[in-house]
């Protein structure tokens, strides 16, 4: 059978939030610019990146997603994130490893209501004519710089976007443990382009991922979008396998 | 109503020891005891990298051990990646010849293009090229296999004039087919005068809606070789056992075995957007439908030919009357079924199964319906 992930959950949550509930009302935010750059990761490692419940993708792979709202319902703010690609039994999945969101309502509710495992810091989502770009820098070291080159315009419909499983530390039946709650956001893409992956700098300590290293570009989207969060539909027992581990909430 | 079987060659973790050996052979085991049985043809995949789910990255060699091992049973190249990166088209026109001399005929040559970025981009391919080398291919390999000497300028390829050798032992050349798994894929087929071997289904109604769309527009087609292959030809699963409970049960750990290990690859779809993949293909109904129900329950989705010989007669009645011309079974994954099962299975099919089919075509000829305005050689 297909590998399963063998990182202890445990380890996994040093960014996690503690969600106090899982009772949360869909929400959409309008025109979200979305950059998303996806790798190849060295797959020495990729077993140790994500608990049992989930399996690796063949290829492995890498998710590095920035996110820009410039208004909306949680007001303006920009996101980055960045995910290992991965499968939940027979479902496409990214679990992220860390998530940096601009201080204010939006990394607020990100980390509450839909378990983004979220520090403050400041993103920023450069659009230009010949790339579009994510950028994140931890003090005066560029922790992640990330982006769409030679961008060419795609039908809407070409896109898929992966739900996320957001390792969040959940109780249930009197016991707070490690959770994985899926997130499946969907997407009303207005415009789309496409173009080639490219990272020039990805601190993976930074990411908490320490191992995770993209070898190899796929490729890299930038779209206009409606993003609806859902309301949170499944969760999932980290450590068993997910055809058996989901709980329908 | 024709039968085949169908093979990714699934192999199991751990990789040690011989257990590829043992699954090739005991594949060949399975092969020869179809052909006693009266299966019309065995097909093989080209499958690269996808790791457990299918070993078959040189389909050539194995169905060559097949048609060598075998009296009557046709050999389905199925389907040869025409995409110049897995191979070149020259190469792909000799190994099928040869094969087609090897087996006296028996080849069925199948085309398509890759559904993964799992095989794309480990073979650095353009997803976004394939449709077209897919389609330059089909028209030249004909050429090459009917002119004795054939050049070619295009765009995915050229070649000054040269003798393609060995030429096929069928005349004009062996019937041609395309992969069929994105929707309107039938469409391509019919179009270019090729069998449409499909590797999804939805269902009986859809089906028939793809049938009816073949049978119509390959009236007005323009055949990519010398003549029409107008058959319809769709995959599904085979686990036949007398007690149905029992055929339906173990039939289910094969559908979801299948359908588990598919759902581990990367669809171009997923990673890659682009208009040249509408959807993730690679089998992708069957394996959605198969991890459904991922080896527990005892009900068979629709149309799934697992259970008992009663029982797999009435879904291959209403596979026959959507106007399937032919199922291709696969027969095991991961080796979930043992073997002795399998082989059991095989024989049980063609005792109490097959006879209710009757096979009004040849086995070993292909009739072409029309022959085509030869193209010149050298354009």
């Amino acid at each position: 059978m297909p590998i399963n992930g063998n990182a202890d959950p445990g380890q996994l949550t040093q960014y996690a939030p503690t969600m106090a509930s899982l009772d949360t009302e869909a929400l959409t935010l309008p025109n979200v610019k979305v950059l998303q750059v996806i790798y190849e990761i060295d797959d020495a490692v990729m077993a140790e990146l994500i608990p049992p419940a989930l399996h690796p993708t063949i290829p492995p792979t890498m998710h590095v997603i920035g996110l820009r709202a410039d208004d909306g319902p949680l007001g303006a703010f920009t996101l980055a994130i960045v995910r290992v690609g991965c499968r939940a039994a027979v479902r496409p999945r990214g679990l992220p490893t860390r998530a940096v969101c601009t201080e204010g309502e939006a990394a607020t509710a990100l980390v509450e209501r839909w378990g983004f495992p979220i520090t403050v810091g400041e993103p920023v989502l450069r659009e230009r004519y010949d790339r579009q770009s994510i950028e994140v820098n931890d003090g005066n070291v560029t922790v992640l710089s990330a982006q769409l080159i030679d961008p060419v315009p795609i039908g809407n419909g070409d896109l898929l976007y992966t739900a996320g499983m957001h390792i969040a530390n959940v109780e249930r039946d009197g016991e707070t443990k490690p959770w994985l709650v899926q997130v499946d956001p969907e997407f009303e893409v207005s415009r789309a382009d496409r173009g080639t992956a490219q990272i020039d700098a990805f601190d993976s300590a930074y990411w908490d991922a320490p191992d995770l290293r993209p070898v190899y570009p796929i490729v890299a989207s930038y779209t206009t979008a409606n993003i609806t969060l859902p309301r949170i539909r499944y969760i999932c027992d980290p450590m068993q396998p997910a055809i058996s581990g989901t709980v329908a909430l | 109503m024709k039968f085949g079987i169908f093979y990714e060659i699934s192999v199991p973790r751990p990789w040690e020891n011989d257990i590829e050996h043992t699954v090739y052979h005991r594949c060949l085991e399975q092969v020869r005891v179809a052909d006693e049985v009266g299966f019309h043809s065995v097909w093989a995949v080209e499958h690269h990298f996808l790791e457990e789910y299918s070993h078959c990255s040189a389909p050539e060699l194995f169905l060559t051990a097949c048609a060598m091992q075998t009296k009557q049973i046709r050999v389905g190249h199925g389907i040869v990646v025409c995409v110049p990166q897995f191979n070149h088209p020259i190469r792909a026109a000799e190994r099928a010849a040869v094969l087609d001399i090897l087996s006296d005929g028996r080849l069925e040559f199948g085309t398509g293009r890759s559904a993964t970025w799992t095989e794309l981009g480990g073979m650095d391919a353009n997803p976004d090229e394939t449709k077209e080398t897919w389609d330059e291919y089909t028209r030249t390999i004909p050429q090459m296999w009917t002119n004795e000497r054939y050049g070619y300028e295009g765009r995915a390829f050229r070649m000054p004039t040269r003798a393609v050798l060995p030429k096929p032992y069928q005349k004009p050349h062996p019937p041609m087919w395309v992969a069929v798994s994105s929707p309107g894929t039938e469409i391509d087929a019919a179009e270019r005068g090729m069998g449409s071997l499909g590797l999804t289904f939805g269902g009986f109604a859809e089906q028939e809606e793809k049938v009816n769309r073949y049978r119509s527009r390959i009236q007005d087609c323009e055949p990519a070789g010398l003549f029409v292959n107008e058959r319809v030809a769709t995959v599904n699963f085979l686990y036949c056992h007398p007690d149905n409970e029992t055929g339906i049960k173990t039939g289910s750990r094969l559908t979801g075995s299948f359908g588990y290990l598919a759902a581990q690859l990367l669809p171009v779809r997923e990673v890659h957007p682009t208009r040249s993949y509408p959807n993730p293909g690679l089998l992708a109904a069957t394996r959605q439908q198969a991890a459904q129900n991922p080896g527990e329950g005892v009900s068979a989705p629709e149309g799934v030919c697992i259970g008992n010989p009663d029982r797999l007669v009435e879904e291959i009645k209403k596979w026959e009357s959507c106007g399937v011309d032919q199922i291709n079974f696969l027969l095991n994954a991961l080796e979930t079924i043992p073997q002795e099962q399998v082989l059991d299975s095989l024989r049980l099919f063609g005792e109490e199964v097959m006879p209710h089919f009757q096979d009004d075509q040849p086995a070993t000829t292909s009739e072409p319906r029309e022959l085509a305005a030869t193209v010149a050689a050298g354009d």
